[in-house]
């Protein structure tokens, strides 16, 4: 099977006017409608690790609205948390928990805050009120086994490292069990096999809250800044780095085009993540520098043609507008098959990833379409515009 | 087949079965903290506070060496950042730059018509805070293997080093507080003498306004007030009414006890300390060894506090968690303390002094607790995910390419197998971004063989023949194929090194990915052509 029968010759030279004027006007109004001038009021959604904060991922058994754990926050002193909803399963629901460091607040408040936010949705608990036992889906691993060790359910004989070498095992073994239910809702979700002295131990100690923190994240204010500072130099110098080997494998057109190109990607991706609602966090700039090097990889691909073609007795004599044309026709049919399948996979991550891989794969998503456009319309077309420029007749070829 | 070809197959066969012995069983690979639930704390450590504890250490050493050369009233005390000797006459003055040029090399020492002024030099506080930063990584190190958790790693980063990650997998929530108290307590143990004073009054003052009161509002020269806190079992002994203090609330006290500043016995001496329970009274207690300089210092302090009938407090990062009563000098320096501890604190304790004394304390600058029922669904969705995609990749290539597609699956296989394989060997940690960098890493090894592929279709429409198309599209696509990796390879290389945490793993992966692909492509692709085409020489199609 086969995309083009015989080779295109689409003239893609002639619209570059149109295709620069659409695509960086689109970056424009991206940028004015987020106006990132504007500091705290930009619309930028920062992750705590930028701002400093708390983080917090923590499930519901059943149907909890998210008005509902918002008020219960508000009714315990925080005032100011973000609360998302997510149904990644049925009968569970899953909230993300923000709350923004506050200036000049000590390092030392973080574990109170998280404590406070614990206990304001432990409300949410109706049975908890009237059962005091602790809360199997939330107690750790520690806990459970200091327990059955003082309480010793199935007799067993020796120091106290045999008798956790006894339990541990059945301890980690309810664990998965719980990691599986998130949360247990039944004491029948235990293990089956399970002897009944200690399954007896859990029902009698344990009752089964409907709550279970997943995930608890504080983040310094004061180091914040510093992990602004690092993602910013590391796109810098990636950025650097590329353009250094260009230059050196290509010439300084291809390498500006290059660059123009990656600029060009990396900030409509910027626009569209933050239109979209997405929040930066350090694994999403990780997903932005993939996409450099993707796009970069994808221009290379029809440079490297263009190079070659330099080098063909046909191309001696022709403008350097036709021989970029060709190249980039020749090339069109890998360009457009490589794209697709790297946009399926991006696509599936993005919708069957989870939320946690949502906002990275995104970039991905929004990357490889234009990083294939951008290096037709954008990073072609300054090659052509430098070398028109600054090159003379035959400079590109006689570099290349 | 010929010797070439077997050869190959032999090669390929021996990387395939040396990469899954990385990953085979499953088990051995290493999942990151935030797949597998656990702990992450980032400490930074307050070197300033290596530098103040310096500077208590010099005003004590020098207060003793200027009594024993004659200045018996002169008391050194700390000013800001440096230490001030008053009082000692203009013409005597030759004999303290004695002093000072013989024992406090460290430090600048400037004359007035006063006294002296000890400033530390900048390459000592650097010295200083080094040796902090060694010592407080060493100890975590202690605390944390004695804590007895599981594969923990503890790494110092950071520009100055100033930096420690410790991340603890499978500690659940309960534990992250106990073990954040044990990280940030520098564990520094004193021995002091209570101060003298009127025996009528008791051993303490219940608030620090009362104390000050007792005395003017001004106490008496080289003395200080320290918290003697409430312990649960005293509380509970006493009939009084104990509750538990919330986290970052300070512990309840019991009273304030006036001691000397000077330092007798640091907790650097102890050699061996372990808690343990005191059949009569059946509390539990803790006793350490001194070595040779703690025991002598003890000696000292033990004969002093029995000849003038006082008593030796035993400070724990500055609180009074003990006071010893001495009847006769002790030599030997075997010491127990009889606090009134629960068990986890006599456990905790005897920890902190085992383990040694920070010269500084911790700053959080980071807490990450991750449940694993998290990761356990973050892997489910991302696997899922990348399968789909790895999936709709191979019905593609064999949809578009027909046999020539099986050729891509198999290299893609292959290429998946070698960065299992790679990952395991270097023992590289799989997070949740990582799982993204496998799937991302797949498309680009498709890149290359659609790079190739069509590159051989262009070939063999141009009127080749069969092996000189596989020949010529290799051949031409080689360059193309090390630019465009190249290029990710440094995307990759700069995110390992300015990415921490789960953004490493996911340049490792990528790293990875773009070696595997470079390999497969290039290598595999083209034994598999050749292979074909020494099996049906001079064919005259392509399954392509």
């Amino acid at each position: 099977m086969k995309i083009f029968q015989n080779l295109p010759h689409i003239d893609f030279m002639k619209y570059k006017t149109v295709a620069l004027a659409i695509s960086w006007g689109m970056i424009l109004l991206c940028f004015l409608w987020i106006h990132p001038w504007k500091g705290a009021s930009a619309r930028v959604k920062l992750g705590m690790q930028f701002t400093g904060g708390i983080d917090m991922m923590v499930a519901f058994k059943g149907n909890v609205p998210q008005e509902e754990v918002r008020n219960a926050l508000y009714a315990g002193g925080v005032r100011d948390a973000a609360v998302v909803a997510y149904k990644d399963k049925p009968g569970v629901t899953t909230f993300s928990i923000k709350v923004k460091a506050r200036k000049g607040q000590d390092e030392k408040d973080s574990s109170i805050q998280i404590k406070q936010i614990t206990d304001a949705l432990k409300h949410l608990d109706a049975k908890a009120a009237s059962d005091h036992r602790m809360d199997l889906n939330t107690e750790s691993v520690g806990v459970i086994v200091d327990s059955w060790m003082k309480q010793n359910p199935l007799g067993a004989q020796g120091d106290e490292t045999a008798l956790r070498q006894t339990y541990e095992p059945w301890v980690n073994k309810v664990i998965r069990a719980r990691e599986k239910a998130s949360p247990m809702t039944d004491y029948n979700q235990l293990p089956s096999d399970l002897p009944a002295p200690l399954r007896a131990s859990l029902e009698k100690d344990y009752r089964l809250g409907n709550l279970t923190i997943l995930k608890n994240e504080s983040f310094s204010p004061s180091i914040s800044g510093e992990w602004t500072l690092k993602t910013l130099s590391a796109v810098g110098w990636a950025l650097l780095a590329i353009l250094l080997y260009v230059i050196f494998r290509f010439t300084v057109s291809f390498s500006v085009g290059g660059i123009v190109a990656l600029i060009h990607d990396v900030l409509m991706a910027l626009g569209l993540f933050v239109l979209f609602g997405f929040e930066f966090s350090v694994p999403v700039v990780a997903s932005f520098l993939i996409l450099i090097g993707y796009s970069m990889a994808d221009t290379i691909v029809v440079f490297d043609r263009i190079r070659e073609n330099s080098h063909k007795p046909e191309y001696r004599r022709v403008d350097i507008v036709k021989l970029v044309n060709d190249s980039i026709n020749q090339t069109l049919s890998r360009t457009i098959l490589t794209s697709l399948s790297v946009l399926f996979v991006a696509l599936c991550l993005f919708i069957w990833g989870g939320h946690a891989l949502r906002d990275l794969s995104f970039p991905l998503v929004v990357g490889v379409i234009t990083g294939t456009y951008s290096s037709i319309f954008i990073a072609s077309p300054v090659v052509v515009f430098w070398d028109h420029t600054f090159g003379g007749k035959d400079k590109l070829k006689q570099h290349a | 087949m010929s010797k070439r070809s077997l050869w190959r197959l032999i090669f390929t066969t021996l990387i395939c079965v040396a990469c899954a012995y990385f990953f085979v069983p499953l088990s051995k690979v290493r999942l990151g903290l935030d797949l597998k639930g656990g702990v992450h704390f980032e400490l930074e450590v307050q070197g300033q506070e290596a530098l103040e504890a310096d500077l208590r250490d010099t005003r004590d050493r020098l207060t003793d060496r200027l009594k024993e050369k004659g200045f018996p009233e002169v008391v050194a005390r700390v000013d800001g950042m440096a230490v001030k000797a008053d009082g000692i006459p203009v013409e005597r003055q030759p004999d303290v730059q004695r002093i000072v040029s013989q024992g406090f090399s460290g430090y600048d020492a400037t004359f007035t018509d006063k006294g002296v002024t000890l400033l530390q030099k900048s390459s000592y506080q650097k010295s200083l805070k080094d040796d902090a930063n060694k010592r407080a990584l060493q100890i975590i190190e202690n605390r944390i293997n004695q804590f007895g958790v599981a594969e923990p790693e503890i790494t110092a980063t950071g520009a100055e080093g100033n930096r420690i990650v410790v991340e603890l997998p499978g500690v659940g929530d309960a534990e992250r507080e106990r073990i954040k108290g044990l990280l940030t307590t520098p564990g520094r143990l004193e021995q002091r003498l209570v101060a003298k004073q009127d025996p009528t009054q008791g051993m303490g003052w219940p608030t620090r306004e009362a104390a000050l009161a007792r005395f003017g509002g001004q106490l008496p020269p080289g003395t200080e007030l320290l918290a003697q806190p409430l312990s649960e079992r005293e509380a509970r002994r006493e009939g009084k009414a104990w509750t538990a203090p919330g986290p970052g609330q300070p512990d309840p006290i019991r009273s304030w006890v006036l001691v000397e500043e000077k330092v007798y016995v640091d907790g650097a001496d102890i050699t061996k300390a372990e808690p343990s329970i005191n059949p009569q009274t059946d509390q539990h207690e803790i006793s350490y060894v001194l070595n040779r300089k703690g025991a002598d210092d003890f000696y000292n302090l033990s004969g002093i506090a029995a000849e003038e009938n006082r008593r030796i407090a035993v400070v724990l990062d500055r609180k009074v968690v003990s006071i010893l009563w001495c009847k006769e000098k002790i030599p030997g320096g075997a010491v127990r303390i009889t606090g009134s501890f629960t068990k986890d604190e006599a456990e905790d304790f005897a920890l902190k002094l085992k383990s040694g004394a920070m010269r500084a304390s911790m700053k959080f600058l980071e807490e990450r607790a991750m449940g694993p029922s998290l990761g356990a669904d973050s892997i489910a969705a991302g696997v899922r995910g990348a399968l789909i995609g790895f999936l709709a990749i191979i019905a593609f290539m064999v949809f578009y390419y027909r046999w020539s597609g099986v050729n891509a699956i198999v290299a893609l296989t292959v290429n998946l197998i070698v960065m299992l394989g790679l990952m395991g060997s270097f023992h590289a940690v799989i997070t949740l971004p990582g799982i993204a960098g496998f799937a991302l890493t797949v498309g680009m090894a498709v890149d290359a063989n659609i790079l190739i592929f069509e590159r051989i279709r262009e070939e063999l429409s141009n009127g080749k023949s069969v092996a000189g198309a596989i020949q010529a599209g290799f051949d031409r696509v080689f360059w193309t194929i090390v630019d465009s990796h190249v290029t990710q390879l440094v995307a990759a290389i700069l995110l390992f090194i300015f990415g921490t945490g789960p953004v490493k793993g996911f340049a490792v992966t990528l790293t990875v990915g773009v070696v595997a692909s470079l390999f497969t492509s290039i290598y595999i692709s083209r034994f598999i052509y050749d292979w074909i085409l020494e099996r049906h020489p001079g064919t005259k199609t392509l399954s392509i």
